[in-house]
């Protein structure tokens, strides 16, 4: 250890005796540097994971917390989950004023437990332990200190001093203490140099600590939040879990003990077996094949969660798959593997981090960063990715929830990183052609007709898969984008697949779309395609720009005019080309009747901050353009 | 025999209204989660009901009586596009003796289900909840579950695995909740439960609801009421009983004590029993509408209270009057004891709160600010204390009736006149002023008389002012818990919203325009910026109003919000904004801005009950404008003034005109009913479409040649 280091630690240990004792919490004491932009600030905070034995964290924490103003309440609340594997052990908490008096103590009588069920889930293990001093003379600190024991050594906490936007620091520290044989990894963000480190009573100690953080705000397709603030990830090279040892120190390691966890799980009763041989003998196409397959666990399962401690992590066995006809993502998924093995199809148990926009993921740290599991099941020129909870979406569709990201496929050799598909945006394209006559009495008869292609059709697969031909028509009669509006007729053909592809028919009668005076007519043709701008910034904008999705939409619009008028203002062709994506509308008169036509194409990519005001002025001429109106007015006026 | 037991049992107990109705919103976006693990993803669709037209009937049901013919329906004519079907619901009650000297309820409900569809799965997930507290308990000696499928013709049976299938999840000290979902579940699958349920609380007995989320075919309820119990039923909803029936007999009721370490006592008699029943058929679900309080005002339901005992037992009142509940209620441990109590440790916290007011209203308007800003409501769904005042006042936190009760202890401490209000808010359901039914109610508020005005005071929600009351509140019958038991009835058309927006626009010398703008938005509106400032900062909202025009060419300076200190008056919003100078040669111009309706609330083309919005309205909008140097006008939107209907319940003023070089307009909306019949729907829908449709409109100007 050099001098210098040596000096850090010092200053730190002693700062944390302070701390340790009676820290001073007046609010005068706060630097009003740390006071911009923020509702609450992090005074002190130590963040201690003690590894005690491969089968057993002890995890102590102890923060106080100023809240400056309303909006920082939220922050003052305490809260701390548990469940089999995870035991609270204490919970302490103070209350201080302005001046940094102490004021309260937390009473145990008043810690609320409450039961922490995920709503999605049937039943969880999932507890949670609240405490609130509803405190409302502003400024305050709250002062909590909690010890939780963890009974697995596969999740190692995440020290994150700034979790949420509007909180600033002004300093806080992370140890984590392990026996001398115990090796782990970590990663960091936004944090300089190595932790400090030093060897104490056969253990080791590596410190990492911050001061003087301001705080991150939220800001319009900005990167993940842990690329925004600064944090620290650890994984394991060796672990245990409920009687289970496993190894991070590579994606092939956890991939291996994933396996462990399957292993001998993939038993099929007599009954299914035999049903996939029916279906094997169908086709002798090997995509036609999984299909049949996929289309089977559809249509025979659904999707039931149940989460008990391991559970949470190793599927129910493929038989009680079978029999219960249900499973959840990690059951159905195991299951779906069981029978395309049966099927003598070589296909790969992959966990991912699903949800909509969740692309933040480390390649480079093993460590279980997932919270979902699919289906890989690669074929000779292409790969297909089967979500197994899903009940409508086609054999080989992946859209929003799992595209454009890592995954992990498991197997027997262990664990693999690899990349789910992208769609372009020739693949997320809308195709729209409208046809409407315009009635003298300002009544627009419509008829419109658009394909939506991959995740254009996400939504409106979901909607017509789940209602009923009814609600779909409360739907359409309260959602479009009309004042006073008829839906007479709709139909919607779907094509499942790889690449789904669904064609929408609409007829419609919309009440005064068009405005109608003694002398003119006002009408903005684009009825169907409007833009919605965002909003520009207040300030200078902090971060860099990630737009995730790119697609294409194609409008051609036909109006039959009433008769007897000519034109009085025409709007101006629009043609935008810029590096967020292009732009082109006109309108031309022709015999009576409007034509209108517009292309919109949205690229992804990553653009530096000093491209926000640029995108803002792309989004916002494009609002104007899609709002544009033609005025006619009488003729022999 | 015993001691009634009628405080606790008929407010302590948690209601849980299992109608699932989940549609607050039309969404079709759907929601995914992605929780902590992958423990927990998977993507939920919120389902829309609808209503349909009425199918036929079909005979009753018996569990485990599945025969292949009950598989052959794929629609059903009562609603078409049905997911999942309740062929039978069937339920009873009867009163039985138990082994703690008393009486219990014991309530059988056997349900057979035929699901149609994947998204109808949802019905083989059943949650049921038991409630326990101190002595009194409910429990679930029997449930039976199985799932019928029709394989090759034949009826293939799996039922529930009873030790490993049902989950308990403690949701409070007092309640659990037991969950299930039945295995083996496909397309077409037939469900059946059946369970037995025994309860203590003679007084909180569940309704039976004729509808639901899914459409029931046969929907049938028996109670059986002995002749020492007097109850009352309360039926409503919009449809007639198909079978209304009663009949009597003999029952045998054996009544023991084994509690006690003395021998356990017993007494064993019969009596006559009345066995009501009801049925109904072809029941089709209700769908959420715009404007609707809340569908439990709408479905068709029944539900029973107990009114009094007879002989053989002791005589006894148990729904007396509206007197009676005020005096229990106010010497209740869980409502107005701590009321009557002097209360002395009051003051240390009451002094610094008042400081240096003397008047009554002074010093009660210092209290309820006090408690408003200081204690924060965790539940606004009470009637009852859980714990005592000390306590709150300690812990700063409690649910409204704990806050309200806390306000009015304060001020009757300081002598002044202070009573408890009950209410049920909109979202809770209507009340009925015949009876006094303390379970109907889910909220209190504190009524205070200075200089003989009365104050209707809440201070659970943040930034109310002084005597206001949130709309929610506005729903009709209430109760002042005093001697009188005096009646108060909170009116929705008594609550005005009312808005006033005035835009100046002058054109100065380089032919530029510049405006200025005044609003004052209704109350509720008022309410909701405050709670905005107070989450997002009040910068963040005068940022917002800044974006108002983003999109257009005109430019807002000085914007600034008044009054949002002042809870009890509205806020004032004001900005200052130019506009580019025009030089087309035909300029057209909204002079709505962007205050005009843009959107008719009232979107579908049919509805099937009444239209209940939360206060009458009044909005006037006023422009002077002058016209742009260079121009003239061309043409100007034409005046009308429209009403709702002959009565004038609503009323729409349009009214524009020039001289002079300067236009001035006047738009007025008033709606000053809130209570709409269904049939009177269209009426309002065209009503509003025309405004949209005036809103719309273009002033024209061209340049002078």
């Amino acid at each position: 250890m050099t001098k210098a280091k040596i000096v850090v630690l010092f200053s730190l240990l002693l700062s944390t005796c302070l701390a340790a004792g009676q820290a001073n919490y007046s609010v005068s004491l706060i630097s009003p540097a740390l006071l911009e932009k923020a509702s609450a600030v992090k005074r002190n905070e130590q963040f201690k994971v003690e590894i005690v034995s491969g089968s057993k964290i002890k995890w102590k924490r102890k923060y106080a917390i100023t809240i400056l103003n309303e909006s920082g309440d939220r922050h003052a609340e305490f809260y701390e989950y548990y469940d089999n594997l995870r035991d609270v052990r204490s919970i302490e908490g103070r209350l201080f004023d302005a001046n940094g008096n102490k004021i309260k103590t937390l009473k145990r009588s008043d810690i609320r437990d409450n039961s922490a069920v995920s709503d999605i889930n049937l039943f969880d293990d999932n507890r949670i332990k609240l405490h609130n001093f509803y405190y409302r003379n502003y400024p305050y600190t709250v002062e909590y200190e909690v010890e939780v024991d963890l009974e697995a050594t596969y999740f190692l906490p995440r020290y994150m001093p700034q979790p949420f936007s509007g909180i600033s620091v002004e300093e806080s520290y992370c140890q984590l203490i392990c026996p001398k044989d115990f090796s782990f990894q970590f990663k960091a963000f936004n944090y300089t140099g190595p932790p400090t480190f030093e060897e104490k009573d056969g253990k080791k100690i590596y410190t990492w600590g911050v001061k003087n953080l301001t705080p991150w705000q939220e800001e319009y397709a900005s990167p993940a939040k842990e690329m925004l603030t600064t944090s620290v990830f650890f994984s394991p090279n060796h672990f245990e879990f409920a009687g289970y040892e496993g190894s991070m120190s590579s994606w092939k390691e956890l991939g291996l003990f994933q396996h462990r966890l399957n292993l001998g799980r993939d038993q099929l009763p007599e009954s299914v077996r035999k049903r996939v041989r029916e279906l094997m003998a169908q086709t002798d196409d090997p995509r036609q094949q999984v299909t049949l397959l996929y289309e089977y666990l559809q249509k025979n399962t659904r999707y039931v969660s149940i989460q008990l401690g391991i559970g949470g992590w190793q599927p129910f066995h493929a038989a009680f798959v079978a029999e219960k006809a249900y499973g959840d993502c990690k059951a159905l998924s195991n299951y779906m593997c069981a029978i395309l093995k049966e099927a003598g199809i070589k296909s790969f148990y992959s966990l991912i981090k699903a949800g909509q926009g969740e692309y933040f993921f480390m390649p480079d740290f093993p460590s279980d960063q997932f919270n979902h599991i699919i289906v890989c099941v690669p074929l000779e020129n292409d790969t297909m990715w089967l979500e197994c909870t899903d009940q409508f979406i086609g054999a080989g569709y992946m859209g929003d929830f799992t595209d454009n990201r890592y995954a992990l496929l498991v197997d027997e050799t262990g664990g693999k990183l690899v990349r789910t598909p992208r769609y372009s945006k020739l693949e997320n394209l809308q195709i729209r052609k409208t046809i409407a006559a315009l009635r003298e009495n300002a009544t627009l008869e419509v008829k419109v007709n658009s394909q939506y292609g991959a995740m254009q059709q996400d939504n409106i697969m979901r909607m017509i898969n789940s209602l009923s031909r009814n609600k779909v028509r409360e739907y359409l009669d309260k959602q479009l984008d009309f004042a006073t509006y008829n839906v007479n007729d709709f139909n919607y053909r779907e094509k499942k697949g790889r690449l789904p592809v669904i064609d929408e028919e609409l007829h419609l009668t919309i009440n005064n779309y068009a405005t109608i005076t003694n002398k003119r007519l006002f009408i903005a043709p684009n009825m169907m395609t409007r833009s919605y701008a965002i909003a520009a910034p207040d300030d200078a904008r902090k971060y860099d720009i990630e737009m995730k999705t790119e697609y294409r939409e194609v409008d051609t619009v036909e109006i039959q005019l009433p008769v007897g008028y000519e034109l009085e203002v025409f709007p101006k062709d629009v043609i935008i080309s810029s590096p967020f994506g292009t732009y082109s509308s006109s309108v031309k008169l022709e015999d009576n009747k409007l034509y209108y036509y517009r292309v919109r194409e949205q690229f992804a990519g990553q653009f530096p901050t000093s491209r926000y005001t640029d995108l803002v002025e792309f989004y916002d001429t494009i609002y104007k353009a899609d709002r544009n109106r033609v005025v006619l007015i009488k003729k022999g006026l | 025999l015993l001691e009634k037991r009628l405080c606790k049992d008929t407010l302590g107990r948690l209601v849980v209204f299992m109608y699932t109705c989940r549609t607050e919103t039309a969404v079709y976006k759907y929601h995914q989660f992605t929780g902590m693990r992958r423990k927990s993803v998977f993507i939920v669709f919120v389902l829309i009901l609808s209503l349909e037209s009425i199918g036929q009937a079909r005979q009753e049901a018996k569990f485990g009586k599945v025969k292949p013919i009950d598989f052959q329906p794929t629609v059903y004519s009562v609603d078409s596009g049905a997911h999942a079907v309740i062929v039978a619901d069937i339920g009873s009650t009867q009163v039985i003796g138990n082994s703690k000297g008393w009486f219990s309820l014991e309530s059988k409900h056997y349900r057979r289900a035929h699901i149609l569809h994947k998204n109808g799965y949802d019905i083989a997930d059943i949650t049921l909840y038991l409630y326990t507290d101190e002595d009194d308990e409910e429990e679930l000696p029997r449930l039976k579950a199985v799932t019928y499928n029709l394989q090759d013709g034949e009826v293939i049976e799996t039922p529930l695995d009873q030790k490993s299938g049902i989950f308990k999840e403690k949701l409070s000290k007092k309640l659990v909740a037991l969950k299930f979902t039945f295995p083996n579940v496909k397309e077409g699958s037939i469900i059946e439960f059946e369970y037995t349920k025994t309860s203590d609380f003679l007084l909180s007995m569940d309704p039976w609801e004729f509808q639901g989320e899914y459409p029931r075919l046969w929907s049938e309820y028996t109670f059986y009421v002995p002749a020492f119990f007097n109850y009352v039923f309360l039926y409503q909803g919009y449809r007639e009983f198909d079978i209304k029936d009663v009949k009597r007999r003999r029952q045998m009721f054996n009544v023991r004590d084994t509690r006690g370490t003395v021998a356990s006592s017993h007494s064993d008699f019969s009596d006559n029993v009345n066995e009501y029943k009801w049925v109904m058929k072809n029941v089709p679900p209700l769908k959420q509408e715009s404007y609707t309080s809340t569908l439990k005002n709408h479905i068709s339901r029944i539900e029973f209270h107990l009114t009094e005992q007879k002989e053989p037992l002791a005589s006894h009142k148990y729904l007396e009057s509206w007197e009676k509940l005020a005096k229990d209620l106010l010497k209740a441990e869980y409502f107005g004891e701590a009321l009557e109590r002097g209360n002395g440790w009051l003051s240390d916290l009451i002094s610094p709160a008042i400081s240096t007011a003397t008047t009554e209203e002074d010093q009660a308007r210092r209290v309820y600010q006090y408690v408003r800003d200081h204690y924060t409501c965790t539940n606004h769904n009470s009637r009852g204390m859980n714990q005592n005042l000390r306590t709150i006042a300690r812990s700063r936190n409690g649910n409204v009736a704990e806050i309200n009760l806390l306000l009015a202890a304060m001020l009757k401490h300081l002598n002044i006149h202070a009573d408890p209000v009950l209410l049920s808010t909109r979202s809770n359901g209507y009340t009925y002023s015949s009876y006094p039914l303390p379970e109907r109610f889910n909220y209190v508020i504190c009524r205070t008389i200075i200089g003989g005005k009365a104050y209707y005071l809440d201070a659970s929600q943040p930034q109310l002012g002084f005597g206001k009351l949130g709309y929610e509140c506005y729903n009709g019958h209430a109760r002042v818990i005093d001697d009188a038991a005096s009646p108060v009835e909170f009116i929705a058309d008594s609550v005005v919203e009312q808005k006033t927006t005035s835009i100046v626009i002058v054109s100065n010398e380089n032919g530029k325009l510049s405006g200025s703008m005044r609003q004052v938005p209704g109350y509720f509106e008022s309410l909701t910026l405050r709670r905005r400032v107070k989450d997002d900062g009040k910068q963040e909202i005068l940022n917002s109003i800044k974006r108002i025009y983003n999109n257009s060419n005109i430019d807002i300076s000085e914007p600034t919000i008044d009054s949002l200190d002042n809870y009890e008056l509205p806020v004032e919003i004001r900005y200052l904004f130019t506009m580019a100078k025009p030089n087309e040669d035909i300029y057209y111009f909204n002079p709505m801005f962007n205050e005009g309706s843009k959107e008719n609330p009232f979107k579908s083309s049919q509805r099937f009950y009444p239209v209940e919005m939360p206060y009458a309205l009044d909005e006037i909008f006023l422009l002077r404008l002058d016209v742009p140097p260079g121009y003239i006008v061309d043409e100007l939107p034409k005046q009308i003034m429209v009403k709702l209907n002959p009565e004038g319940d609503g009323l729409f003023e349009y009214r524009i005109s020039e001289s002079n070089g300067i236009i001035s307009l006047r738009s007025r909306l008033r709606i000053s009913r809130t209570f709409f019949q269904a049939d009177e729907y269209d009426m309002l829908r065209e009503f509003f479409n025309l405004v949209v449709k005036k809103h719309s409109e273009q002033i024209v100007f061209k340049k002078k040649k």
